[in-house]
């Protein structure tokens, strides 16, 4: 009779129970969103697809050669030693892990793959897999500001005032000046043509005015 | 709309005396757009009240708040091919959702929705509730059998004995609103809970006390009974968790898992309409009907038309409340076992409504209401 009674108390108490916690669940704040509309907000600490600050970058190929899938594919000149003519920087998120070794050996902290990415693409999801090669380059060859001073370098050095000079490095081959308008992004020294073709093999660069006749290809770097 | 009011209060003498024809077919198409539209919303409520137990936001697309998406479920049941398995028994398979529905439908016509929105006053209301809805039970039943699968079976032998099992508590626990009211009819019970102290409704003034209260309140006894009537209600419309008829971990689908389309939404009306059927029987025999608070009461003649809506309006609100409660416990309890569900019905919630009903038999018979001794 005790346990019947006990049975019938227990019953009562825990369902009031059970029912209790629903109730508090019921007044908690929904945690879904309606997804394509709205977005999660992503916490901190997200690994997602990487951004790239191009002005701070310095070319140095660390993340490319930690990467343990390589799946960073990076190419750029540096014009007058102090510009990067970007001619590629993209990804291929069908090998990246998400591992961040990347970003943690950037020296100067110039790529990142946390909430700064753009949340728009969070989800990752395609159905072309082509489309997972990431360019994270905004811009290539060089900005409008780098060209006007690289622009002003070289028709200072044309007129004669002269900018301490640097050792040249280059190696260059000392090509005619008259060989054509020579790329003020020229490039890179192995690959330069023999003066046949100017402009042409700097690939996806069309980007800024055609350049002034510049000086030859050996550029005495600005400091 | 005097003449609507009316035409609802006196359906039942204005069918035998003119038309019989013309006022069944209006009740009848009154009651089966009722239900639609109230199978809709309670499978709204449902998705919606689970989303919320759940923290999520649930249907939300079609219409403002998700409101439509059960009409856009429902045309694609309407649009589903219907298939009938090749060993099935045809008829039986053909005819099963149909005597389901009957009975959830059938016991709207005595459900009094306000003083005068009641298709039928039922002398023996309580009585026809307690039978009409258990012929829902022959339809599982036929269901299960026809379909000639064992899932079918199983859910429908399932659904069978917990009826049978727990229409005998409910009934019991009915029985005591009845022994207080001296009545059977639903709507005599619900002007039994707001009778003015000097009996006469008619002549009550617009707000006025009545001293006897809610039926759940009325004694001890009748909460006991309240308390019964509600779990014995959820096992007759199969809802958890009671819902082993259909327990989808267990039994596929239970007895309609061979069933889709149009047939399946008539189960699936059918247990909807049982739903608001027993909430509202609650409502009317021990939460006061259509009265907004309990020994405090409103005599909705006196506002006309609107009274009456209003009436209705308070009626569905405690209904539908109730229903939420049932949605709440689903989301709350886990399923019990069969056993559990006999144990339940036949060691506790019998004995415990039949000392509820001699108690309250003891206390009409002295005329106590709470404590003996004292009143």
């Amino acid at each position: 009779m005790i346990t019947y009674v006990r049975n019938i108390v227990d019953t009562v108490r825990t369902t009031v129970k059970g029912m209790q916690v629903t109730w508090k669940n019921l007044r908690r704040p929904e945690t879904t969103v309606q997804y394509p509309r709205e977005e999660c907000v992503i916490p901190k600490g997200y690994r997602g697809f990487h951004t790239l600050d191009q002005e701070a970058c310095i070319l140095c190929f660390q993340c490319a050669k930690i990467c343990p899938v390589e799946c960073i594919e990076m190419e750029a000149d540096r014009v007058e030693k102090k510009f990067l003519s970007w001619k590629q920087f993209s990804i291929d998120y069908n090998k990246c892990l998400f591992c961040d070794l990347c970003v943690e050996v950037c020296p100067k902290d110039c790529i990142h793959m946390d909430r700064r990415s753009s949340t728009a693409r969070y989800a990752m999801v395609t159905d072309d897999r082509s489309t997972l090669n990431l360019d994270l380059l905004t811009f290539v060859g060089l900005s409008d500001a780098e060209q006007k001073t690289v622009d002003k370098i070289v028709s200072d050095r044309a007129a004669g005032i002269v900018t301490p000079p640097a050792k040249p490095a280059a190696p260059a081959t000392g090509a005619a000046p008259a060989a054509g308008a020579a790329a003020a992004k020229p490039t890179p020294p192995a690959a330069a043509p023999p003066a046949a073709a100017p402009a042409a093999p700097a690939a996806p660069a069309a980007k800024p005015p055609a350049p002034p006749p510049a000086a030859g290809p050996t550029p005495p770097a600005a400091t | 709309m005097d003449a609507l009011v009316s035409l609802f209060r006196d359906s039942w003498h204005w069918a035998a005396g003119t038309s019989f024809g013309v006022a069944l077919v209006i009740s009848v198409l009154f009651i089966v757009a009722f239900i639609s539209v109230w199978a809709m919303f309670g499978v709204w409520l449902e998705r919606k009240a689970s989303a919320d137990f759940q923290v999520r936001l649930g249907p939300m697309e079609v219409g403002p708040h998700g409101l439509l998406q059960s009409l856009a479920d429902g045309l694609k049941l309407a649009f589903k091919e219907d298939l009938v398995p090749k060993d099935a028994d045809r008829f039986l398979f053909v005819f099963a959702p149909a005597v389901a529905f009957c009975g959830a439908f059938a016991a709207f016509v005595a459900i009094p929705f306000s003083p005068a929105f009641n298709v039928v006053d039922v002398d023996l209301g309580v009585f026809f509730v307690i039978a009409i809805t258990a012929i829902g039970v022959i339809g599982v039943l036929m269901a299960g059998w026809s379909s000639n699968n064992k899932w079918s079976l199983y859910g429908a032998m399932r659904e069978a004995a917990q009826l049978v099992s727990y229409e005998i508590p409910s009934a019991l626990a009915l029985m005591i609103p009845v022994l207080v009211t001296g009545s059977l009819g639903l709507r005599s019970i619900v002007e039994f809970q707001c009778m003015p102290s000097d009996g006469d409704l008619k002549a009550a003034s617009l707000v006025y006390l009545s001293p006897n209260g809610w039926l759940a309140l009325y004694s001890p006894w009748t909460l006991v009974a309240f308390i019964v009537y509600y779990v014995a209600s959820l096992a007759e419309c199969k809802r958890a968790p009671f819902d082993l008829p259909e327990a989808e971990s267990e039994l596929v689908a239970g007895f309609h898992t061979e069933y889709s389309g149009l047939r399946f939404s008539f189960f699936f009306l059918e247990e909807y309409g049982m739903m608001f059927v027993v909430s509202a029987v609650a409502t009317a025999v021990f939460l006061g009907g259509w009265q907004p608070l309990p020994w405090l009461s409103i005599n909705f003649a006196t506002l006309g038309f609107v009274g009456h809506l209003l009436a209705v309006g308070v009626f569905l609100a405690k209904t539908i409340f109730l229903v939420w409660v049932q949605i709440w416990m689903r989301w709350t309890l886990p399923r019990l076992r069969v056993d559990q569900v006999m144990v339940m019905g036949y060691k506790y919630l019998i004995p415990i409504t039949l000392v509820a009903l001699t108690m309250m038999a003891c206390y009409v018979a002295y005329g106590i209401r709470y404590v003996p001794g004292i009143g």
